[in-house]
């Protein structure tokens, strides 16, 4: 027991890295995917056909696509076209991508819950859409989206693991890479489970809370 | 100051207003009365420009009606409409949802907005409830704020639109006599209704609508007392005796 201890400790460093790596990942594709998850979302809801034709097959065409396959997209065939990222913006350009699709549902679900009345009796005080938008829609769309964003954070937390697959070493990648060089499978991945776990359980109690809190209003 | 020339108005293959003009000048005030689905709404939309009309013309102040364009916003800000559902921002108070529109729309200094706020819904009774929200305020006292509301545009008339018919009958009467008071004022205001009490006491003209036309138009007196048309007579009877 103790030496699995002393070789816990030993690779505790290395994961850590590892861990710092996974939140950078997870909360530049969270931002990214919000950011354009909106864009898809008020695109979706807008008056223009063309707007909502775009808006429509970027969001059929990204959820079709396996997300690692996305990712080995922009990793290894961009730089074909001339474009070169690393691999950490290539991660976080694929993920935010991918997650953008399912963030836009959410929101545009959030947008379109607020109830019509409230929209004409804005514009017939002369409230333009935009500030529509920003005035009217998007202060309560918040508390509906708020929950499922959360499920969304600690979905993208995990998935990060896949960019370990465009060699980005996050928490998987320095994990594999100990454990290829030690053999020592069981203490390197019940090490990087727990850390998973101890990034996720926090996030989990917050969505709990978020839920409970904006069920009753 | 409005006048709606031979409108016409479709939703899809079925036509729900088939040529109506009628003009509404300064001070007056309008009923509209007429059975359920007979356009009634969808004309006071198209006056403020909520929904699109097929032909015909509209003017406010000598400025054509139209939804798609910009000139939409300027008539909006003095041409103010009250729903029959209130419709306010349920995540702004009372203060709020009256300041939004000067603040917002025409860019008044917050403070100055605010001063009038409270004067508008001290005005319609509510002087108390200035941080209330929607959801707390009964369905009379979020009318009233809609009111308050909508004068805080400043505006040069007034679409109501059945603005009591969601209201349960005691609060009836709260509402009526705020819009009999800016009547009295001198705002130009077109009223859909069903109260035929307030129509006779308050409008100066009344509209009989019925299957997208104006069977019968006339001073409230004349009208509501002595209806020419068949079908005014009807509709007044079960107003008045709903159960025969
Ligand atoms: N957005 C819409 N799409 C299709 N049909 C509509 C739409 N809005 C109204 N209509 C139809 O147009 C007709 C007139 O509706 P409108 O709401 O103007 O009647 P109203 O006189 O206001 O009736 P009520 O007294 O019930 O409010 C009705 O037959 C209604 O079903
Ligand atoms: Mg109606």
């Amino acid at each position: 027991m103790s030496d699995y201890l002393a070789r816990s400790a030993q690779y505790f460093p290395l994961l850590l890295e590892g861990v710092t790596l996974t939140i950078v990942v997870t909360l530049g594709s969270v931002f990214l995917s919000s950011i354009l998850g909106l864009v898809w979302a008020i695109m979706a809801v807008s008056k223009s056909r063309i707007l909502r034709g775009i808006s429509r097959t970027f969001i059929t065409i990204i959820r079709g696509i396996p997300i690692i396959v996305q990712l080995f997209y922009i990793y290894f065939v961009l730089p074909e076209l001339g474009v070169n990222l690393t691999a950490l913006q290539a991660g976080i350009i694929g993920l935010g991508l991918a997650y953008s699709a399912y963030q836009a549902e959410n929101f545009r679900a959030g947008i379109e819950a607020i109830d019509k009345g409230q929209i004409e009796a804005a514009h017939s005080i002369g409230m333009t859409d935009g500030l529509i938008m920003r005035r009217v829609i998007l202060p309560q769309a918040v508390r509906i989206v708020l929950p499922p964003f959360g499920n969304t954070i600690i979905m993208l937390l995990k998935d990060s693991s896949l960019v370990s697959t465009i060699t980005v070493a996050e928490l998987t990648r320095q994990g594999q890479l100990i454990a290829s060089s030690t053999f020592d499978n069981m203490t390197v991945f019940t090490l990087v489970a727990l850390m998973y776990l101890a990034m996720a359980v926090p996030l989990t109690f917050l969505t709990r809370h978020l839920e409970k809190r904006y069920a009753t209003s | 100051m409005i006048s709606v020339e031979d409108i016409r108005k479709s939703f899809g293959p079925l036509e729900v207003i088939k040529g109506v003009s009628f003009n509404v000048s300064q001070g007056e005030v309008v009923c509209i009365i007429g059975p359920s689905g007979s356009g009634k709404s969808t004309i006071l939309r198209c006056i403020n420009g909520l929904e699109t009309y097929n032909s015909g013309a509209i003017t406010f102040d000598g400025i054509k009606i139209d939804p798609g364009d910009k000139s939409i916003v300027n008539v909006r800000t003095q041409l103010s409409m009250v729903f029959q559902r209130f419709n306010l921002f349920p995540h702004r108070t009372a203060l709020e949802n009256v300041i939004e529109g000067p603040v917002q729309v025409k860019r008044e200094k917050k403070a100055d907005a605010m001063e009038r706020g409270r004067e508008l819904l001290d005005k319609v009774g509510l002087s108390g409830k200035l941080d209330a929200y929607p959801g707390s305020l009964s369905g009379g006292q979020q009318q009233r704020v809609a009111i308050a509301r909508a004068l805080a545009m400043r505006p040069k008339a007034i679409l109501f639109d059945e603005p009591t018919s969601a209201l349960d009958p005691e609060l009836v009467g709260e509402v009526l006599s705020v819009m009999r008071d800016l009547a009295n004022e001198g705002m130009t205001m077109v009223v859909v209704t069903h109260e035929m009490g307030f129509a006779r006491e308050v409008a100066d003209r009344v509209l009989f609508l019925e299957s997208g036309v104006i069977m019968e138009e006339g001073s409230a007196s004349e009208l509501l007392r002595n209806p020419k048309h068949e079908r005014t007579k009807d509709f007044l009877h079960r107003v008045i005796n709903p159960l025969e």
